[in-house]
Order: C-alpha cells, then structure tokens, then sequence
C-alpha cells in the first residue's frame, strides 16, 4: 500500500511535467495558429503559398521525427547542440500544433458568412475591429469541437516527448520496469490520461452551453 | 441641393459589364425607389454606393463633396467620411448574433466614440444607449432590447437592422430588397417602419419588389435594366404611364406573376 501511494506521487511530479508542455504548448500556439492561418489566407500568393507549405511540411511528417529533427538536427549540422531537451519540446510542439490550430481557425473564419464583415463596414468599423468584435466569439463557437479533439490529442503526444530525453509521465514509469521490473506503473499512467482529458471534455461542454445563447 | 449625385458609374465583374454608365441625383429628403429584373444591376449599383464594390469608373458626390472618383485602369479615390455618407440595410439583415439588440445598436457607434481622440467630440456610452434606446421605440422594439437576434422573427430582426443602420445618422439611408427574405406576413410591418422614416431630412434608397410600396412612398423611381437606368421619373410617371418597352413589359410581368 505504502508503495501505491509513493508510486502514485512520484508519477504525479512526471504527470506534472507533462502538464507542463500540455500548457505551454497550448498558450504558444493558440495564438501562433491564428497568425499562421491569417499567413496561408493572405491576399499576397508568395506569403500564402509558403504558409501553406509550411503546413502542408508539419502536417506531413511525424511530430516525433520534428523533435528528434530539432533536438538532434544543429548537433549534426554544427557540431554543437543549441537547444535543451525542454527548450527542443516547447518549440516543435507549439510550432506542429499551430499548423493544425491554423487550419482550424482558417475553416472556421470562411464558413462565417461574408455579410457579417460587409455590416461592419457599412456601420464603419475598421477591419480589425470587425474581425476582433464581431467574427472571432462566431468562429470560436464554430471550431470548438475540432478544437476539443486537437487539444486532447495534444494531452496524449505529450508522451514522444521522452524520445529526446524530455522525463514526463510516461518515462517516470518506465523506470520502474528497469530499476525492480515492476509493470503496472505504466499502465497505471492511463489512470492519469484518462482524468485529464475527462476534466478537459467537461471544459469543453461548459463553454459550448456558455455559447449556447447565439446562433451562428 | 442635390444630396446625392452619382455620375457615370461603371462596374465590371471581369468580362461581365453589370453598370453601364448610371447618372442620378437626389434631393435632400427624397425617396427614390429602384426597380427592375434580377440581374439587371440594382443591388450592385447600392453595393457601389456603400463600397462594398468598388466602381470601375464614376464618380460620387455626397451634399456637393465628391466621396469617390474613379478613372478606368486607376485606383479610386475614397475620402475617409464616405463610408459613414451611407447606411445599407441588407436583405439578409446580418445582425451580429452574438449580440443582444441593445448592443447590436451601440457597437459601431462606441467603437467611434472610442478611435476619436479628442474628448471633446467623443459621444459617451450613456448617450449611446440613449440613442440606441429612442430608436429601438422608433421602430417599435423597445421591449426586445435585451433580446438575441435567434430570438427575433425575420421583420423584427429586420427592424433591429434599420435601427442600428440609423445609430451613425448617415446623410442616405439604402435599403437592398428589405423584405425579399422574408415571409409575406412579416413584410408589411417593415414597409411601414421605412415609410415612417420618411421626413424631409432623411434621403433614402430603397431597392424593392415591392411595387406598391414603391409607388406610394417615393418620390423618384428608376427601372433599371441591363446595367442602365431604363426609365426614370415620379412614381406616376413610371407607373402610370411608362415609356420604354422594357418597362411596360416588366411592369406588366409583374401584375400577372401576383395573379
């Protein structure tokens, strides 16, 4: 029993480090991707066409090859490694989900109906203001089911971290499977999964019902 | 003096010739009502009024104050008030949906209040919602105040959408097929809203179907057709007693589709 309850603990410290890129990631990139998606929606071709193949170049290769890319790559290139393994993480994993966050935000911001941005600017609002006080609350209500899908994606491939040595959850049990062959550590690490994406789809209701009083 | 004077406008859409060439003027608290067939040019030349399109070519004069020139093959020049020269009332309405009505009035307006930077000039929110509030009773929705657009049959939100066009007082108030979306039951009380705000400093525009309103409410109507002003004249001269062809034709075809 005393061993449950340290296990449990010690798993809570990893599960707190993988928290730890689950929060970055989200506060780096949920911003990013708006910026990204605006890029690939551009009026001028060149910056639009290199967006998108930016996109299409994160979209199409495999998170954990991007990590090993960025934490490995200068080492090869240079002869020196530029990033910590941490530093490594934030980067790839804020940088691959605004790609996805972009396309998200990009679908969304074209199904609003164009009379909406024509209104304020009859009513002679700037385009900003049209899009900060009119578009973005429509387009949030739209994309928040994709957005809940991407985010708890994003829960789980907190765990490819460890391929360049970042110590989350999945990590911290594996050690026990190495320092006295204990197995159940691991699987027990779904326990910890499981409660945060559960916390995470309540979220997400509450705000869809929050959103609930408009049509759009 | 001509509140409006629009001087051979012309809009392309790539080959497409949609405008060829309108003249038009209209007097301060005139009333001129548009008519004619779909696809023949009404709805874009208010788009061109309103900037939503940018004409090709023409020109636009706002109380004798050119608001926009354009020369074929050159960029047009817009002067920053010519936007507010104009208020557009949509088919569709485009209320924002987010917004209560109170709020759907006073957005553009705080937004204003808020980008000018002299205080003095600045209109407070207090007066704001002042105003908001007068026109909602204007047009009969003071109790719907608090209310969402969902919330609202398609003549109420369409009252909402004249009262929030209303909130920036512009110099010509148009109106694009108002009642077009809407169930025929619910037309008539819109149509008497625009008919109340008939008053001799209020110029409107009224792009409409609805031949009867048309006649009874303005002072000035044209039939367009084809991208050209067919015909043009007061209500009885283009009802009663049309010249051209076309415009027999169209009104005639018009009487016959309602029987």
């Amino acid at each position: 029993m005393d061993q449950f309850l340290n296990i449990t603990l010690d798993l809570l410290v990893g599960f707190g480090e993988t928290l730890k890129i689950f929060c970055i990631t989200l506060a780096l990139s949920l911003p990013l991707g708006l910026v990204i998606a605006f890029g690939s929606m551009s009026k001028f071709k060149l910056l639009s066409a290199l967006t998108r193949a930016f996109v299409w170049v994160i979209r199409g290769t495999p998170l954990m090859l991007q990590l090993i890319t960025v934490y490995y790559g200068p080492g090869l290139v240079f002869g020196q490694m530029l990033l910590s393994a941490s530093a490594a993480v934030y980067i790839t994993f804020t940088i691959n989900y605004a790609c996805y966050f972009s396309e998200i935000y990009r679908g969304g911001i074209e199904s609003i109906a164009k009379g909406q941005y024509e209104a304020g600017q009859v009513l002679g609002m700037t385009r900003s203001e049209t899009f900060f006080k009119v578009i973005l609350l429509q387009v949030v209500k739209r994309i928040l089911a994709p957005m809940s899908n991407e985010i708890i994606t994003l829960v789980k491939d907190t765990s490819l971290a460890r391929v360049v040595t970042y110590y989350e959850l999945i990590y911290f049990a594996q050690r026990y499977i190495k320092n006295g062959g204990l197995l159940w550590p691991l699987f027990y690490t779904a326990v910890y999964y499981l409660v945060f994406t559960a916390l995470l789809t309540l979220l997400f209701r509450w705000l869809e019902k929050k959103l609930d009083y408009f049509k759009a | 003096m001509n509140m409006l004077e629009v001087k051979d406008l012309r809009k392309r859409f790539g080959e497409n010739e949609v405008l060829k060439g309108i003249d038009l003027t209209l007097k301060k608290g005139e009333v001129l009502a548009i008519i004619g067939a779909s696809g023949g040019g009404k709805t874009t030349l208010l788009r061109c009024l309103n900037f939503l399109e940018k004409a090709n070519s023409g020109e636009i004069l706002v109380g004798g104050k050119s608001v926009y020139r354009a020369v074929e093959g050159e960029k047009p020049v817009v002067t920053a008030e010519a936007q507010l020269s104009f208020g557009l009332v949509f088919q569709q309405f485009n209320l924002f949906p987010q917004y209560s009505v109170l709020e759907n009035l006073m957005l553009a307006p705080k937004l204003r209040a808020k980008r000018r930077t002299t205080e003095g000039e600045r209109e407070t929110v207090d007066a704001i919602r002042a105003r908001a509030e007068a026109l909602l009773a204007t047009v009969g929705l003071s109790e719907k105040a608090n209310a969402y657009p969902c919330q609202l049959s398609g003549g109420q939100q369409q009252r909402v959408a004249i009262a929030r066009a209303l909130m920036l007082s512009p110099d010509i108030l148009c109106f694009d097929e108002p009642t077009s979306s809407l169930d025929p039951e619910l037309t008539g009380e819109v149509l008497r809203v625009i008919r109340s705000l008939k008053s001799s400093d209020r110029t409107m525009i009224i792009v409409t179907h609805e031949m009867e309103f048309a006649r009874n409410v303005a002072d000035q109507v044209i039939f367009i057709a084809d991208g050209v002003i067919e015909e043009q004249g007061t209500p009885e001269q283009v009802f009663g007693n049309p010249q051209k062809e076309k415009t027999k034709a169209f009104l005639s075809a018009g009487v016959e589709g309602i029987r």
